[in-house]
């Protein structure tokens, strides 16, 4: 049924795309559409594409980025310079200067990318701006292109036929990329980066990734412009022109395609018909208006944010089969009838991705160790000297009064901090000194005291990210949809509501994950930390916020999932009655340092224990 | 002695760069936008002041309180229109309105002067000139740096030690919590939108005496350079505005006269590049990282 959803939202996009081809091509053709209506056909294509572009960078990957236009620069100037000069003939040189505009785009992207990328919000979106300039400047002074007057005589190659192929191209590659595993990955990224990084996304290259790819397809933008106008100057590619774009994207709903798609259109028309409606005013009129088209159009942009701050589609895509099956049910109806006669597709084989295999197994020997473990913030000692170990299917207990360093140690266990002194041991290897996501593809998993889930994905995606470990398809396979793909996302579809119904979750998978009540929110978090194949899982404070009911369910759950997926699990809680009850050694911190360990009946009857942490209560008690 | 007189007009330049780029870091401080405005008042506060001293022969010391203002009202006008019903939307919505309100005002200028750029009229200190020594400075450089230098150090004072310059620290530093405390947040917010526009204003005129042509568009360019300033000096943080205003200023002028004036931009982008790759959050800034 599913399948059959997608398979006819496919057909009928691909009906769509080539019904816009085919009657524009006959406009064309026929010239009903003049010279100046085709510029703006092929100014609306371009600016498509560079929308689109720029949306997963800002939109997908949720990074403001304010030098677009410098890379559709460097793609403009590029393929001009190659069709210019190269005398071979244009059926040849002109795809190959598209695709050469794009790569020396990418290039400019990689190496922009990787140092700006450190950056965050703001300071990042001012210095893609700085770096925008700064390309636009070199153009300037460059003597290959055209110094300050800049290229003209181009040979006007793009047509429809280019121009529209294109832009399908680069849209459908979008979508696909979106709905593969490095699409999912990208989006995580926005949704939240430290979650997304420990669950074992290498968020900094995915950044860097995305970053190039939108930059190569600014570049075959640029190309595209550079051969409709026949003459560019850098000057048009300054600030202003990224802001349009990012306008673009903004406008049409942060991440949407299709949004971006809508806007881009929408934005090219506006000025050309706001310039019909001033002669129109003009003629009528007494007196004389000046042209009023971008005083309205400012309008329009600031009154779009104020009613509709999330833009004209939100995070939504439009999809074509939802309009056709709103309008005409009867025609599915149809199609239905028709499509039992339509040969079956055959089921394809599932195979389950495999499970990888940990190359160190000593039942005697801990998964993990910490030795001698310390941190300081500046002069203050938050940890010193935690020596801790976990055996193979242990549950151990981290407790302590508050402040006292236990989510610390978790953060040095996987990574986001770097510890000051000491040596942390997984599988008989250091981890010390490695990026998160190594060690969660290594082998630990954790959950966090402030859940952190991927909201506005569903709560399968919000799983099927932290199956990113497991999977290896390329990200050309998947804008392809090679069998790989196909092969590997059915497998883990299949893993990922198995996962689901351990909690009883399968019903709700399709659900935006902060939708979600919170109870159900900490199970998926830790349904998501399972998901990436564990070895050893880190639950901080599980049972926060849980009533007694949902506690006891909880204490359940990790029971069997210590024996279902044969994980050492070491938690953090304040529930005493969950710590007493299912954890087997327990360890206490105070002041950073390890005060206590022992079973759950030694520990409770340890004097400095008890005066600690449980010290207070007591006496409390003793006094009341 | 060529280089000595770059920095001067470095300084120059620089002490009007650092005050309109006290007006973005306030206002970025406080509700975290970048206010792409900004740059768009310089020209409002010029063409107005222009309209008072040209048209209604009004003297200086009338003139420039009243471009204030006037720079002031608009600046709340626009906080309290378009960005204050955003306030809780994604940032990014909030950053698009600005630009929209910075399309606006340029537009909106140029239907009423039309794009043609009109002459500032010069005054008896941007033609005077004091020797010291066998340096020449203008009188023009010498009031400019000493009327920013008092604004700057007014500034900093009445935010540190008045009542109001506390609350605008505290709703910096949490809305909420503000709120919460019994401070009125949005007089705060359009104080601090006042504050940074009637400097706006006061940078209008000390830039149209240094280059005097009024034109719609030419708020853009200082704005840019001064918001540059502001991050580079770590954006949010008034001390860090100062500085980055002087070393852009003082980078442009030395860029012009030793390098070439056309790559004087990509240096002072190149500046804030290097920057903001050896220290992320700026000069001054406070290196923030997410707890986890």
């Amino acid at each position: 049924m599913k399948f059959d959803r997608r398979f006819r939202a496919c057909l009928l996009n691909l009906i769509a795309v080539v019904a816009i081809y085919f009657t524009f091509t006959l406009l064309i053709n026929s010239g009903a559409l003049n010279r100046y209506y085709r510029n703006i056909l092929f100014s609306i294509c371009i600016n498509i594409i560079m929308a689109v572009s720029l949306n997963l960078t800002t939109g997908m990957l949720g990074e403001l980025a304010l030098g677009h236009a410098g890379f559709m620069a460097v793609g403009a100037f590029a393929s001009a310079v190659i069709t210019k000069s190269w005398a071979v003939s244009t059926a040849i040189s002109f795809p190959i200067a598209l695709i050469v505009g794009g790569l020396i785009a990418a290039v400019f992207g990689l190496v922009i990318g990787i140092p700006a990328l450190r950056l965050k919000g703001d300071y990042l979106a001012i210095i893609t701006l700085g770096f925008g300039e700064i390309i636009r400047v070199i153009i300037t002074n460059l003597p290959i292109t055209g110094a300050a007057k800049g290229l003209s005589g181009i040979p006007k190659l793009t047509n429809f036929n280019y121009v529209y192929i294109i832009m399908v191209l680069i849209i459908a590659a979008m979508f696909t990329l979106g709905r593969s595993r490095h699409g999912r990955a990208i989006i995580s990224i926005r949704e939240n980066a430290i979650a997304a990084e420990s669950t074992g996304i290498a968020v900094f290259r995915y950044k860097v990734f995305a970053f190039t790819l939108a930059a190569f397809f600014a570049g075959v933008a640029g190309a595209l412009y550079a051969h409709q106008q026949g003459s560019i100057s850098a000057a048009t590619f300054d600030y202003n022109k990224s802001i349009d774009y990012l306008v673009m994207v903004v406008l049409g709903g942060m991440g949407s395609i299709t949004g971006s798609i809508l806007s881009a259109t929408v934005l090219s028309l506006l000025p050309e018909y706001l310039r019909d409606l001033t002669s129109l005013l003009n003629k009528a009129l007494p007196f004389k208006i000046a042209d009023p088209r971008m005083l309205i159009y400012s309008l329009v942009l600031i009154l779009m944010m104020i009613f509709r701050p999330k833009g004209l589609l939100g995070t939504a895509e439009f999809s074509l089969l939802r309009v056709w099956e709103f309008c005409a049910r009867y025609v599915r109806k149809a199609w239905q009838a028709i499509a039992k006669h339509l040969p079956q597709r055959k089921k394809k084989e599932v195979t389950m991705p495999e499970v990888p295999k940990y190359d160190y197994v000593n039942f005697d020997l801990p998964v993990l160790e910490a030795k001698g473990l310390g941190i300081h913030f500046g002069g203050l000692q938050v940890a010193e000297n935690v020596n801790l170990h976990l055996m193979d299917n242990e549950i151990v207990g981290l407790i302590g009064p508050n402040g006292a360093g236990k989510t610390t140690i978790f953060n040095m266990l996987t990574g986001v901090y770097q510890p000051t002194a000491g040596d942390i041991i997984l599988l008989g290897k250091s981890i010390v000194g490695h990026s998160t996501h190594y060690i969660t593809a290594n082998g630990i998993a954790r959950t966090f005291q402030n859940i952190r889930l991927f909201k506005s994905m569903t709560v399968i995606e919000n799983i099927k990210v932290a199956f990113q470990t497991r999977m290896h398809y390329t990200a050309m396979e998947g804008i392809v949809r090679a069998p790989r793909y196909a092969r590997e996302e059915r497998g883990i579809d299949i893993r990922a509501r198995e996962l689901l119904s351990v909690f009883d979750m399968e019903d709700v998978a399709d659900v935006p994950a902060d939708s979600l009540p919170y109870g159900q929110q900490r199970k998926l978090e830790i349904c998501r930390a399972l998901a990436s194949n564990p070895k050893v899982l880190l639950l901080d404070e599980p049972a926060a916020g849980m009533n007694p009911k949902e506690t006891e369910e909880l204490m359940q759950a990790i029971r069997i999932i210590r024996d279902r997926f044969s994980v050492a699990i070491l938690l953090i809680e304040h529930d005493m009655k969950l710590v007493m009850g299912i954890c087997e050694r327990i360890y206490v911190l105070n002041y950073g340092r390890i005060i206590a360990e022992g079973t759950p009946d030694q520990v409770s009857h340890n004097a400095e224990v008890i005066a600690a942490y449980l010290g207070s209560a007591a006496q409390e008690e003793k006094e009341g | 002695m060529l280089f000595l007189n770059q920095l001067i007009n470095g300084l120059h330049i620089g002490s009007i760069y650092a005050l309109i780029a006290l007006g973005y870091t306030m206002v970025y401080g406080i509700v975290k936008l970048i206010n792409f405005a900004h740059g768009d008042i310089i020209m409002v506060g010029a063409y107005v002041s222009l309209l008072l001293i040209t048209n209604s022969g009004l003297p200086y010391y009338l003139a420039i309180p009243i471009t204030m203002v006037f720079c002031a009202v608009l600046g709340v006008l626009i906080e309290r229109l378009a960005y204050k019903p955003l306030r809780s939307a994604p940032r990014i919505s909030a950053l698009i309105t600005a630009i929209g309100v910075s399309m606006f005002l340029q537009n909106l200028a140029q239907l009423i002067f039309s794009a043609t750029p009109k002459p500032y009229p010069s005054t008896v200190i941007s033609t005077r000139s004091l020797s010291l020594g066998g340096l020449t400075v203008n009188l023009l450089t010498l009031v400019t740096l000493g009327v920013s230098i008092v604004l700057m150090f007014g500034l900093s004072a009445f935010v540190r030690f008045t009542k109001t310059g506390k609350a605008m620290r505290a709703v910096s530093e949490d809305m909420g919590a503000s709120q919460l405390m019994g401070i009125n947040v949005n007089n705060t917010i359009s104080i601090t939108f006042a504050i940074g526009s009637a400097l706006a204003a006061i940078g209008a005129v000390l830039y149209c005496m240094a280059y005097p042509l009024v034109s719609p568009t030419m708020g853009s360019l200082p704005g840019l350079k001064a918001f540059i300033a502001a991050v580079f000096g770590g954006i949010g943080i008034l001390p860090g505005a100062m500085i980055g205003g002087f070393v852009m200023g003082i980078a442009e002028s030395l860029t012009k006269s030793y390098i070439s004036s056309q790559m004087s931009d990509a240096v002072v982008y190149g500046i804030l590049i290097i920057m903001l790759l050896v220290k992320p959050t700026g000069l001054l800034g406070k290196r923030a990282s997410e707890k986890v």
